[in-house]
C-alpha cells in the first residue's frame, strides 16, 4: 500500500497498525504544511532527532517538497520510502519517519541508538597471540569490525530481512572478484526461501542453510572473531551476519575448519602442526577410547597388555555393574555435570565442579560402583573433546553411539560403524565443497593448511578446496 | 562430460584395495601348493592382472563413452546385457571366498569367545550403503584409505622383518612349475583386480601419461603382496600352510608385542577397515550392473538385491561353505580367469570397432 | 519428509542398539570369570595329558599386594581334552591368549613331543608365540615352585628365558612356532631350554626341590608361597635337543653359548676366558664383553660336503682376576695376544664340540641341511640323507681388540 498525500489519512493507517505506545508521534510545522515525525522511543536517539531534524524543520520556509526536504536535514543516513511496508520495516529497525501533508511517500532517517554489549574478547575462541576483538550482538558494528580489515571496495555487503515478526536485518558478506558467483546466488536463494517467525539467532539460519536437514555434522561454519573470518571470505567464502547473534555464519564449511584454531596462524608453522595433530589425535581419544576399552573387556582380553588387565581386574572387582554399563552411566554422569556446569551461574558452576569431579569421583571409586579405570577414560575422553570445542556437540552424541556400537558387537562392530560415518562423510556435499576435503578427495596443494600448517609463503594460492574466481593469493618476489 | 573419479583416485583405488584382501586366508592357500616359492605364485597372478590392466589402460585411452556404452554400441542392447549379468554373476561369485574368510576372521580370532552369528551381519549394512553411492564416492574412500591400508601393511611388515629368515625362500623356483602355476590357479578368485579398471572405462578423465601413473599404482600394490607374501613365508617357514590368518599371525612374534601387548592391532585394525570396503567392492560393481541392466533408479533395491544374495550365502549355506570355498578354488577358477584376465582383453578392440562405426558412418 | 523419514529410521534403530546394549547378552564374556593363564605345564603319563595351568588371580589394588597364583590341573587323553577338563570344574573359562609359557614334563620325552604341543600350533585363540621349555622332572612341580624373583613361577620363569633378548645370549630360548616349524621342516630338528632348578646362591642343581606340594587330578591348589621352594632359582642354560620330536641330547651351558654365537646377534654377551698364560708365566682369568659378533655359516659341495664356520668377535675386557696395573685400570686396554689367542682356541674347540654334537645326535639345530636345499639344491637329494656323515667342518675363530 502506498503512502498517500493525505497527511490524516496516513497517520489514521498508522495508528491502527501501530497500537504501541513505545511509538511517538511528533506533530512538526514544515515551512507552511504540517508533518508528524514517527519513530519508536527506545531506538532512536533523541539528540540526534533534535539536531538533525527538529532543528531543520523548525528552520524550513517556503513550500515543502519532496526534494527540497530531502536536501534540507542534516541526517546523513536518509532514504525516501513510498509504501507502507518500508516504513514500517524502517521505523521498526530505529529508523525516524517524517510525513509531510501533500507528499505521497515519506523520509526515512536513519538515527538508531539503543543499548548495546561492548567489544571484547569471545569466550570460545581465546587466543594467546593475535587479536582479541569479537563480534558482538549488533549487525552495524559486525558490519564495521569486517570494514576495519578489508578495507577493499570489492567487499561486499548485502542487506536483507528474515523472519515474519522479527524483520531481523541479515547481511551477506563477500568479496567480489574472489568468491564463486555460483556460491553468492545458491546462497541467496536459500535464504530467500527462509520463511519463519522469527530469526533469535544466526544459528536459525544456519539450519536452513544445510543440504542434509537430519545430518549430525554440522555444515555450516561459524566465528566470533573479525579476523578469522576476513580470512575466511578472503579464501572465497562468504559471511551471514545475523542482527542480534555474535556468531556470524560462513559457507562453504569444510569439516577440517574446526581443527584450525585462530592461534594457529599466529603462532609457528611447527607448533601449530604439533597442535594440529595433537587435537586430531585427542579427538581420536575422546571418540573412541571408551568404546575401544569397553569392547576391549568384553570381547577381545588379547588386546590388553596382561599386566594392564591384571590392573583392570584388580580395580573392577565387587563392581556390580558391567564394563559397559559401568561405562555408559560414567558417561551420562558427566554430560550431567558437563550440562549443569554450563547452565548454572558461575559460582554455584564451581561447586558443581568440584563435587562432581572430586567428591562424586572419588566416592564412587571407593564405594565400589565405578571402576579407576573407568573414571580415568570417561575424564580424559571428556578433556580431549574439548581440543575441539566447535565439535564438542557433535562428537559426544558420535561417542556415546560408538560405545552403544562397541558394547554390542565389539570392535568389528565398530570399525563397520566408523566405516559407515566415512562413506557418509566422504560422500557428503556442501554448496558444491565436499565437507571432507582436502583429504577426500584429495587436493594435495591444500594439505599445508590441513592436520600440517605450511609456512606463510607456501600459501601462494588460495584453497582448491573452496571455489573461488581469483586463485592467487599472494606474490613472492623473489 | 563429467567424469565421477579422478584418475589419481583410479590410482590409489588400487593401493587402497588391492593388496588387503590378499592378506587372510590366500597366503596360507599359496604355501599349501607352492611353499617357499608362493611369492613367485602371487606374482605370475599380479602379472597376468598387470597384462590385463595394460590392455584395459588402452581401451580407457581410446573410450569416448563408458563401458556399458562400449558394449551396447557393439553388441547391442540384449547381447550387452547378457554380458553384463556374466559379470553380475562373477562378482557375485567373487565375493564369497573373502566374505566367507572374513567371517571366519571375526569369529575365530578377532572375538575371545566365538561370537554370536549376528556379529558379521552388520557388514552387509555396510555394503547394502555403499552400494547405494555414487562411483565418486568410491575414488573419494580411495582418496582416504589408501592410508590405512599402507600404514597398516608397514606395521605389520615392520613388525615381522626381525622374525624373518629370507632365506627361507630359496631356492628360486625349485618347488616346480606345476605346483607354483597350480596356487595361482587356484587363487583367481582372490586377483582379477584389473577388472575394475574396465569399469572405471570413460568414468575419469584419461590425459597423457594417466596409464603409466595407473601402471605404476598398480606395481607398487602388486609390490606390497609380493612383499607381504615373501615375509609371510620367511617368518613361517615349514608351517606357513598352517597360518589360515596371516594377517594376526605374521607379527606377534616380536619383543614389542611381549612387552606392551599387541601393538600389531593398530594395523590389523587399519586392515581391516581397508578390508571391509575392498569386501564391498565386487557388491558395489554387482549393484551398478544391476542397475544398468534393469534401468532401476532407486539405489537402494539394487543395493537390497545384491546383498540379500551375499547375506543368504553367507547365513543359509554357511555349513557348505568348505564346499563352497573348494569349488571356487577348483572348478570355478577357470570362470574366474575368463571373466578377469581374458574377456577384458577384448576392449580395446571394441573402442577401435566404435570409430571403425564412426569412419564409415 | 524424506530426510526426517531417515532421520526417524535411524533413530529407531539407535533405539534397538540401545535395546541390546542393554540386554547384555551377545555372548560377552566376563573378565573377571575368566582364568587368566599365564603358564601351562604338561605332563604325560601312560596314555593320559596332564595339563596344569597356573592362573593369575589379581589382588584388589588398594591392598597393594602381589598377584597371587592358583594352579588348577587337567586330564584328558589329549591336551585339549584336558584343558576342557580343567575348565569344567573349575568354572573358568580358560583363557590362552596369555599364555606365554608353556613347560613339557620329561614324562614327555619318551614320546613326541609336537603331540603335547600341536593343540597350542593349530588352535587360533593360543598364542604359539609362548615360550616352551623342557623341565628337568615333572612340569607341574616346576610350576608350582615359588622363587624370591616372582611369586608367580611363570613370570619368574620368563624372565630367566627372555634374559637373551637384552643381554647375554646363554639360553636358547624357543617359541611354539619356531619349535614347529623347526620339527616340520625338513631336517625334522628342533630345541628348547631345559630348566632346571637350582637354589640361590647356589648353582649346583637341586634335585629335591622339585618335590613340591602339588595336588593332582581335577583338583586346584592354591599354591601360596612354599617355604621349602623360596630359595629356588631357574636355570634354563641348558638346551635339549630333538629329532622328529623326541629328545635325543642336550647342549650344555658352554656350547648353547656357542650355539647362539653361531645363530644369534651376539652383542653385549659375556664370554669367560679362563687360565690365560700370560708374558710373565702367569695365568689369569679374563671376563670379555662380546661387542660385535660376525658368525657365518657357508656350506660348500664343490670339494665334498664342506660346513666353513667363521667367527669374528670384537670384544673389550670386562674384568680379570689379577691385580690391576695402572695401564690395566685405562678403560682402553687392547686385548692381549694371550688373551686373543685363548678366546680363539676356546671358541674353536666349542665350536668343533658344536658339530660333534649335531652329528651323534642327528638333530641338524645348525639347519645345515635347510641351507643344502636352498643353496645347493641339485646336491640336495645326493647329501639328504647322509650329510651328517659326510660333512666336513672348517672353523676359523677371530678374536679382535677395540683398535
Amino acid at each position: 500500500m502506498k503512502i498517500q498525500k493525505d497527511l490524516q489519512k496516513n497517520l489514521n493507517y498508522i495508528k491502527s497498525e501501530l497500537q504501541s505506545d513505545d511509538v511517538s508521534f511528533l506533530d512538526l510545522s514544515i515551512g507552511n504544511k504540517n508533518g508528524v515525525l514517527v519513530f519508536v522511543n527506545d531506538l532512536v536517539s533523541k539528540n540526534q532527532v533534535g539536531e538533525l531534524i527538529l532543528r531543520p524543520a523548525f528552520s524550513f520556509k517556503g513550500k515543502p517538497t519532496r526534494k527540497k526536504l530531502f536536501g534540507a536535514f542534516f541526517s546523513p543516513e536518509k532514504t525516501e520510502v513510498l509504501t507502507f511496508d518500508d516504513f514500517f520495516n524502517d521505523l521498526l529497525l530505529g529508523n525516524a519517519m517524517l510525513i509531510v501533508d501533500g507528499i505521497d511517500g515519506a523520509l526515512s532517517f536513519g538515527l538508531k541508538e539503543f543499548e548495546k554489549r561492548a567489544i571484547s574478547e569471545p569466550p570460545t575462541s581465546t587466543v594467546l597471540k593475535g587479536p582479541r576483538e569479537g563480534f558482538v550482538e549488533c549487525l552495524p558494528v559486525n558490519v564495521s569490525l569486517i570494514r576495519r580489515r578489508l578495507k577493499t571496495p570489492h567487499l561486499r555487503f548485502e542487506h536483507m530481512t528474515i523472519g515474519k515478526y522479527s524483520k531481523t536485518p541479515v547481511a551477506i558478506c563477500y568479496i567480489n572478484g574472489i568468491a564463486d558467483k555460483n556460491l553468492i546466488k545458491t546462497l541467496k536463494e536459500k535464504l530467500n526461501k527462509i520463511d519463519i517467525d522469527a530469526v533469535l539467532d544466526s544459528s536459525y539460519v544456519s539450519k536452513f542453510l544445510g543440504e542434509r536437514d537430519t545430518s549430525i555434522f554440522k555444515q555450516v561454519g561459524n566465528t566470533e572473531k573479525p579476523d578469522i573470518l576476513a580470512g575466511k571470505i578472503l579464501e572465497g567464502r562468504v559471511a551471514i551476519l545475523v542482527d542480534g547473534s555474535p556468531i556470524v555464519l560462513t559457507v562453504p564449511y569444510l569439516l577440517i575448519e574446526d581443527f584450525q584454531s585462530p592461534s594457529d596462524y599466529y603462532s609457528s608453522p611447527y607448533s601449530a602442526t604439533v597442535v594440529r595433530l595433537l587435537r586430531a589425535f585427542s579427538v581420536m581419544l575422546a571418540l573412541f577410547l571408551p568404546a575401544v576399552y569397553v569392547s576391549a573387556e568384553l570381547f577381545h582380553l588379547q588386546l590388553i597388555p596382561l599386566s594392564f588387565l591384571l590392573t583392570i581386574v584388580n580395580s573392577i572387582k565387587g563392581i556390580p555393574l558391567s564394563p559397559s554399563y559401568e561405562m555408559f552411566f560414567t558417561l551420562a554422569i558427566f554430560e550431567v555435570l558437563n550440562e549443569a556446569s554450563v547452565r548454572m551461574p558461575k559460582y554455584v558452576g564451581m561447586v558443581v565442579s568440584i563435587v562432581g569431579g572430586l567428591v562424586l569421583g572419588e566416592t564412587a571409586v571407593n564405594a565400589g560402583i565405578i571402576s579407576a579405570p573407568t573414571l580415568m577414560i570417561v575424564a580424559l575422553s571428556g578433556i580431549c573433546l574439548y581440543t575441539v570445542p566447535e565439535m564438542e556437540q557433535t562428537f559426544s552424541v558420535l561417542r556415546l553411539l560408538f560405545l552403544l556400537v562397541a558394547g554390542t558387537t565389539g570392535l568389528y562392530g565398530l570399525i563397520l560403524s566408523v566405516s559407515a560415518f566415512i562413506i557418509y562423510l566422504v560422500s557428503f556435499e556442501n554448496y558444491d565443497t565436499p565437507l571432507c576435503a582436502p583429504f577426500s578427495p584429495l587436493i594435495t596443494a591444500d594439505m599445508k593448511d590441513g592436520f600440517y600448517k605450511g609456512f606463510i609463503k607456501e600459501h601462494e594460492f588460495r584453497p582448491q578446496s573452496i571455489k573461488n574466481v581469483n586463485n592467487r593469493r599472494m606474490k613472492i618476489k623473489k | 562430460m563429467k567424469f565421477q573419479l579422478k584418475t589419481r583416485q583410479v590410482c590409489l583405488f588400487f593401493i587402497a584395495f588391492l593388496p588387503v584382501i590378499k592378506l587372510f586366508t590366500l597366503p596360507s592357500v599359496f604355501a599349501q601348493t607352492a611353499r617357499e616359492d608362493m611369492w613367485i605364485s602371487a606374482t605370475i597372478s599380479l602379472l597376468l592382472d598387470f597384462i590385463t590392466l595394460s590392455f584395459l589402460i588402452v581401451a580407457c585411452k581410446k573410450a569416448q563413452t563408458n563401458f556399458f556404452g562400449l558394449l551396447e554400441n557393439n553388441f547391442g542392447k540384449i547381447a550387452s546385457k547378457i554380458i553384463l549379468m556374466l559379470y553380475f554373476v562373477f562378482f557375485s561369485l567373487k565375493a564369497i571366498v573373502p566374505l566367507g574368510e572374513q567371517k571366519d576372521y571375526v569369529e575365530l580370532t578377532l572375538y575371545t569367545l566365538m561370537p554370536s552369528k549376528l556379529y558379521f551381519l552388520p557388514f552387509f549394512a555396510l555394503a547394502f550403503y555403499l552400494c547405494t553411492k555414487h562411483l565418486r564416492v568410491l575414488g573419494r574412500l580411495s582418496d582416504v584409505l589408501w592410508v590405512l591400508s599402507v600404514i597398516g601393511l608397514l606395521i605389520l611388515l615392520s613388525l615381522s622383518l626381525p622374525n624373518a629368515e629370507f632365506d627361507a625362500i630359496l631356492p628360486i623356483g625349485a618347488t616346480g612349475v606345476k605346483r607354483i602355476l597350480s596356487a595361482s590357479f587356484k587363487a583367481f578368485n582372490w586377483f582379477g583386480d584389473a577388472v575394475y579398471l574396465m569399469f572405471f572405462i570413460g568414468e575419469f578423465d584419461f590425459r597423457k601419461k594417466d596409464g603409466l601413473k595407473i601402471s605404476i599404482s598398480y606395481l607398487i600394490s602388486s609390490l606390497l603382496v609380493v612383499i607381504f607374501m615373501a615375509v609371510f613365508y620367511s617368518v613361517f617357514t615349514s608351517i606357513a600352510f598352517r597360518q589360515r590368518f596371516a594377517l594376526t599371525e605374521i607379527s606377534k612374534y616380536t619383543a614389542v608385542i611381549n612387552n606392551i601387548g599387541r601393538f600389531d592391532y593398530f594395523g590389523i585394525v587399519c586392515l581391516l577397515f581397508s578390508n571391509a570396503f575392498a569386501l564391498s567392492i565386487p557388491l558395489y560393481f554387482s549393484c551398478r550392473i544391476l542397475n544398468h541392466v534393469f534401468n532401476i533408479n532407486k539405489k537402494w533395491i539394487s543395493a537390497l538385491i545384491t546383498t540379500a544374495i551375499q547375506l543368504i550365502i553367507m547365513t543359509v549355506f554357511t555349513q557348505y561353505y568348505l564346499s563352497i570355498e573348494k569349488l571356487m578354488t577348483g572348478a570355478l577358477s577357470i570362470f574366474f580367469f575368463i571373466m578377469a584376465n581374458v574377456l577384458p582383453l577384448a576392449t580395446p578392440f571394441l573402442t577401435f570397432r566404435r570409430k571403425q562405426n564412426e569412419i564409415n558412418a | 519428509m524424506k530426510s526426517t523419514l531417515k532421520a526417524k529410521i535411524l533413530l529407531g534403530l539407535a533405539f534397538v542398539l540401545f535395546l541390546f546394549f542393554f540386554s547384555n547378552d551377545f555372548g560377552l564374556i566376563d573378565v573377571e570369570k575368566t582364568s587368566i593363564i599365564t603358564a601351562v605345564a604338561i605332563d604325560k603319563e601312560d596314555q593320559t595329558f596332564t595339563v596344569t595351568a597356573q592362573i593369575a588371580v589379581p589382588e584388589a589394588t588398594d591392598t597393594n599386594s602381589e598377584n597371587l597364583k592358583a594352579q588348577l590341573s587337567g586330564k584328558g587323553s589329549t591336551v585339549g581334552a584336558a584343558l576342557k577338563d580343567l575348565g569344567d570344574v573349575s568354572g573358568w573359562f580358560p583363557k590362552l591368549a596369555f599364555c606365554n609359557l608353556i613347560i613339557l614334563g620329561d614324562s614327555l620325552t619318551d614320546t613326541n613331543v609336537i603331540e603335547a604341543l600341536d593343540y597350542f600350533a593349530k588352535t587360533l585363540r593360543v598364542q604359539d608365540s609362548a615360550l616352551v621349555a623342557l623341565a628337568e622332572n615333572s612340569a607341574k612341580e616346576l610350576l608350582s615352585i615359588t622363587t624370591p624373583l616372582d611369586n608367580i613361577s611363570a613370570f619368574a620363569l620368563q624372565k630367566v628365558m627372555l634374559k637373551n633378548q637384552g643381554f647375554d645370549r646363554d639360553v636358547a630360548s624357543t617359541d611354539i612356532k619356531t619349535f614347529c616349524s623347526g620339527y616340520y621342516s625338513r631336517n625334522g630338528s628342533a630345541f628348547m631350554p631345559l630348566i632346571k632348578t637350582v637354589n640361590s646362591g647356589d648353582n649346583s642343581s637341586d634335585e629335591s626341590s622339585s618335590d613340591s606340594s602339588t595336588k593332582g587330578g581335577s583338583s586346584g591348589s592354591s599354591s601360596s608361597a612354599d617355604a621349602k621352594n623360596k630359595d629356588s632359582l631357574f636355570d634354563a642354560r641348558t638346551t635339549a635337543l630333538f629329532k622328529d620330536g623326541y629328545k635325543v641330547g642336550e647342549l650344555d651351558p658352554e656350547l648353547t653359548l656357542t650355539f647362539n654365537a653361531l645363530t644369534q646377534n651376539f652383542s653385549d654377551t659375556t664370554l669367560p676366558v679362563n687360565d690365560v698364560l700370560e708374558q710373565d708365566g702367569k695365568t689369569n682369568n679374563y671376563l670379555l664383553t662380546v661387542i660385535s659378533s660376525t658368525p657365518k655359516l657357508i656350506l660348500n659341495v664343490n670339494d665334498g660336503l664342506t660346513l666353513d664356520i667363521s667367527l669374528k668377535l670384537y670384544c673389550k675386557i670386562s674384568d680379570h682376576a689379577s691385580q690391576s696395573s695402572k695401564d690395566a685400570l685405562s678403560q682402553n686396554t687392547p686385548l692381549s695376544t694371550a688373551v686373543k689367542k685363548k678366546a680363539q682356541d676356546l671358541m674353536t674347540e666349542r665350536i668343533n664340540a658344536l658339530i660333534e654334537v649335531e652329528k651323534q645326535t642327528e638333530c641338524d639345530f645348525l639347519k645345515i641341511k635347510e641351507k643344502l636345499y636352498r643353496y645347493h639344491n641339485k646336491q640336495y637329494s645326493k647329501y639328504k640323507d647322509n650329510f651328517l656323515s659326510v660333512l666336513k667342518t672348517k672353523v676359523n675363530v677371530i678374536v679382535e681388540g677395540q683398535k
